[in-house]
């Protein structure tokens, strides 16, 4: 039983740190805190589920699509708006990401209304023994390529030339900038990157759970929680805080009961920013 | 000379430990009332880390600080300044929006003899200490605005006027220009002379003789040597410290 | 300054006299607005004066309203016992987690908030007392309806008049000169003696104490309460921005900026509500573009306004 409830938060937990990456290599590179991450995942979810519906395209298959229709959205935010304001005080950019929130969200109720979605593959029902547990077959393939593509984006970080560039503007902006680095550029592929790992998890998300245009505002949150415990600044952080938040609300839902979902993820949250602001990996404050 | 001195301000082995850098070890040091100390060093010896420990800025791993005989290590930075030990930044740190007055009465707030006065009381006695440094021209100016010059006079001033027993000069003649560094060499001697003691960290060599009683030398974080002004800048282990471009100054 | 307390004194002489010349619906939407200003104006307190841009205040807006419930429901207090009751939950609760929270700054600081707005919300709805997720009711007032729509304008016009005394007063005192020089610089305001951590704790429980107050008067108005609208982040950012619109480290800023969005706000919520909030998404975006310093610098009259002034905001915060 409790193998069960564990190998669920894994899962569950895997995808989390899916949606955290974007959001994370965000922050850590560009100090920008993107609250409207979750619209973006939205988004993702929402192209899996038109290009499903419509086309019959399976949602396995236009991942990568939705992942470059989304980076493609998130380069121009960040090109023609939020490159405005980088310098300013930080609750600018706040409020600013604010914004296109509410504006992505409200576009999105406006034009497909308010109506729960869901994607309905054929195969969505599968599931298959593991040590005694039982495993739905789609949740295991999303964990595994959630976890695909944290490598992914670990090796075009670091072994990449692109990835150097960004992670040289991140950690010295002057020396880059006198490097000849057109910041402005790399800071809008960094968006786009962030945005498309988003979309990713939307995409997964998709098959998993069922959609609406609201449903982004929560996985912001849980994504800043997965961001914050496993610490910014490494590829890993988001990987270790999806799978350790997985985890503790499976075995804190099962014990407390669902409604305290919520309840456990921000206190967990809160006790991290209070004691270990750095999170597990950027070591103690 | 067989007065006696009282000690007013004193560091026991002070050491002080970053990850894996050691940036003060086992210093000691005595700042007796109305003297005035130079602290000298080439860059990097940890003089702006000594000053940090005494004021609270930064934590003690070894040693101790004592203030008129009181430990006050551990401290909050605003307790010490409460106390009566004021300290200025190598790199200002005006509070840009406010006027230059305003700056300096927010000294007076909360200084050592803030409880007594009120805000606008406060106000009041900073006109004072702004003529006292020579901003009365400016005295109306947010901070942003004033020049390099005008910008270390305010952080003497705002020191100043939390009217303390002790402050701590951080380079405050960086980036001034000769007949500047004269006025700020007055400056500071007429604070002496309200009887403030001082401890001033200085690159300036012809200033830091100028003014100081005392000259005390660190060198990668250790105490080389303290004593009187020509004994210590002739002083072979001092000069060798320095080594090249400062050594014609040194020996002028 | 003799001026601007005429000003001032006319402003509120005239918001006192509007009961007797709208009609009760209008009441209502100026009632609302009230509501709004406490909320700016005592954000402007932490966010605007100390610097530490929260995001989370609507946490105490939610505990006042609850605590209002409580005690009118629960315990039969009257309003006002109820309202001082929810405001001193708030100012304690701004206390108590500021200390902890205070030590955070920048970007941390703000999510701890949103953190602790959602935390908030999560327990009370779990909670017995708060039934969950049901929501709780209020008494009706004993008044007519007329009286009743009046009896709330005055309520929240007097929260407001008293919060902005309230600064007014802070801001001339040792207390507002510190809360700025945090703001400003706090290293050196640690330096010059200002015990920086009972400060800002300080300046968060007097937001908490009005926000608690507005939550109460909503609470009452209503008559009914969930979760969901007294907790919702949305409205936090709705605050901010007023307050940054009309103007964040100005006396009478939020409160303008309350006004001016939500007049806005309404005209174009004639037409359907998501036109609205896309509406409000976009105000937002726009005066961050062109003018994150609000609507009071530009009427302070010491510079030149123009296209220029907009662009020179612009320049200034591009990468």
């Amino acid at each position: 039983m409790f193998t069960q409830v564990l190998i669920n938060g894994l899962l569950k937990g895997g995808l989390y740190a899916l949606m955290a990456m974007g959001m994370s290599l965000i922050w850590g590179v560009m100090n920008i805190i993107n609250i409207a991450h979750g619209s973006f995942i939205m988004l993702g979810a929402y192209a899996t589920y038109w290009l499903f519906s419509q086309f019959g395209v399976d949602p396995f298959v236009s991942l990568p699509l939705s992942m470059a229709m989304m980076f493609f959205l998130g380069w121009l935010v960040q090109k023609y708006l939020i490159n405005f304001v980088v310098q300013a005080d930080i609750f600018i950019t706040l409020l600013l990401t604010f914004g296109i929130e509410l504006l992505i969200n409200n576009l999105a109720l406006l034009f497909w209304t308010a109506d729960v979605r869901k994607v309905n593959v054929s195969y969505g029902a599968g599931n298959f023994q593991l040590l005694g547990t039982t495993v739905p077959a789609v949740r295991l393939a999303a964990f595994v390529l959630a976890l695909l593509i944290s490598a992914i984006l670990f090796y075009v970080m670091n072994r990449s030339r692109l990835g150097r560039s960004i992670r040289a503007t991140s950690q010295e902006l002057d020396a880059a900038k006198l490097a000849g680095v057109k910041v402005g550029n790399i800071y809008a592929i960094t968006f786009g990157i962030g945005t498309a790992l988003a979309a990713a998890a939307g995409t997964l998300w998709s098959i998993l759970f069922p959609i609406d245009p609201t449903m982004g505002g929560i996985l912001t949150l849980k994504s800043f929680v997965v961001t914050i415990i496993g610490g910014l600044g490494t590829m890993l952080g988001p990987l270790i805080g999806g799978l350790i938040l997985g985890v503790v609300e499976a075995v804190g839902t099962n014990w407390l009961g669902s409604t305290y979902e919520n309840l456990i993820s921000f206190s967990i949250f809160l006790l991290v920013l209070i004691f270990m602001p750095k999170g597990i990996l950027g070591g103690r404050d | 000379m067989a007065e006696q001195r009282k000690v007013i301000l004193e560091g026991k082995g002070l050491t002080k430990d970053f990850k894996g850098l050691r940036a003060n070890n086992e210093v000691d040091f005595t700042l007796y009332e109305g003297e005035i100390l130079g602290l000298i060093g080439p860059n990097g010896a940890g003089k702006t880390t000594l000053v940090s420990m005494i004021s609270g800025s930064t934590s003690i791993t070894r040693g101790d600080v004592l203030f008129k005989g009181r430990s006050i290590k551990g401290l909050k930075p605003f307790r010490i300044g409460r106390l009566g030990i004021a300290r200025t930044f190598q790199i200002v740190k005006p509070f840009p929006h406010m006027t230059v007055l305003e700056n300096i009465a927010v000294g007076a707030m909360f200084g050592r003899r803030g409880t007594r006065h009120s805000a606008r009381q406060s106000l009041e006695a900073a006109r004072e200490i702004t003529a006292f440094v020579g901003l009365e021209k400016v005295r109306d100016d947010p901070a942003d605005q004033l020049n390099v010059a005008s910008r270390k006079r305010l952080e003497i001033a705002k020191a100043l006027a939390m009217e303390p027993e002790v402050i701590l000069f951080d380079e405050v003649m960086a980036g001034l220009n000769p007949k500047e560094i004269d006025k700020a060499v007055d400056l500071i001697r007429q604070i002496r002379e309200r009887g403030i003691s001082i401890i001033v960290i200085e690159h300036v060599m012809k200033a830091i003789k100028a003014i100081s009683d005392r000259l005390f030398v660190l060198q990668h974080g250790e105490k080389i040597t303290e004593g009187p002004p020509e004994e210590v800048l002739s002083d072979p282990a001092v000069i060798q410290a320095y080594l090249g471009k400062r050594y014609q100054q040194l020996t002028k | 300054m003799k001026k601007s307390f005429i000003v001032s004194g006319v402003v509120v002489a005239v918001a006192a006299a509007l009961p007797f010349f709208l009609g009760n619906f209008t009441l209502r939407s100026a009632t609302d607005i009230l509501i709004f200003a406490i909320l700016a104006s005592s954000w402007n307190i932490i966010g605007g004066y100390t610097g530490y841009a929260s995001f989370g205040n609507i946490v105490f807006f939610g505990l006042g309203a609850y605590a209002a419930a409580i005690c009118m429901n629960n315990l039969g207090l009257g309003f006002f016992p109820a309202l001082l009751l929810s405001g001193l939950v708030g100012a304690a609760f701004g206390y108590l987690t500021g200390l902890p929270i205070l030590r955070l700054r920048g970007h941390y600081f703000a999510i701890a908030t949103l953190g602790l707005a959602e935390a908030t919300k999560a327990l009370v709805q779990n909670l017995g007392i708060t039934e969950g997720n049901s929501g709780m009711y209020l008494p009706i007032p004993s008044l007519g309806i007329d009286a009743s729509y009046r009896f709330f304008y005055y309520t929240s016009l007097g929260v407001l008049v008293i919060l902005l005394l309230a600064t007014w007063l802070l801001l001339r005192s040792k207390l507002g000169y510190g809360l700025i020089a945090i703001r400003e610089d706090e290293d050196a305001a640690n330096s010059v003696g200002i015990n920086t951590t009972l400060f800002k704790s300080t300046a968060f429980s007097l937001s908490g104490l009005f926000s608690g107050f507005a939550g109460a008067i909503y609470a009452y108005q209503q008559g009914f309460i969930k979760p969901e609208p007294v907790f919702t982040v949305a409205s936090t950012v709705k605050m901010i921005v007023m307050a940054v619109f009309g103007g964040i480290g100005s006396l009478w800023g939020p409160t303008i900026g309350a006004v001016i969005i939500e007049v806005l706000s309404n005209v174009l919520s004639a037409h359907f509500l998501v036109i609205h909030t896309i509406f409000f998404g976009t105000i937002v975006i726009l005066v961050i573009l062109f003018a994150p310093k609000g609507v009071s610098d530009i009427f302070r009259g010491r510079r030149k306004v123009g296209v220029a002034y907009f662009l020179e905001n612009i320049r200034k915060n591009k990468v």
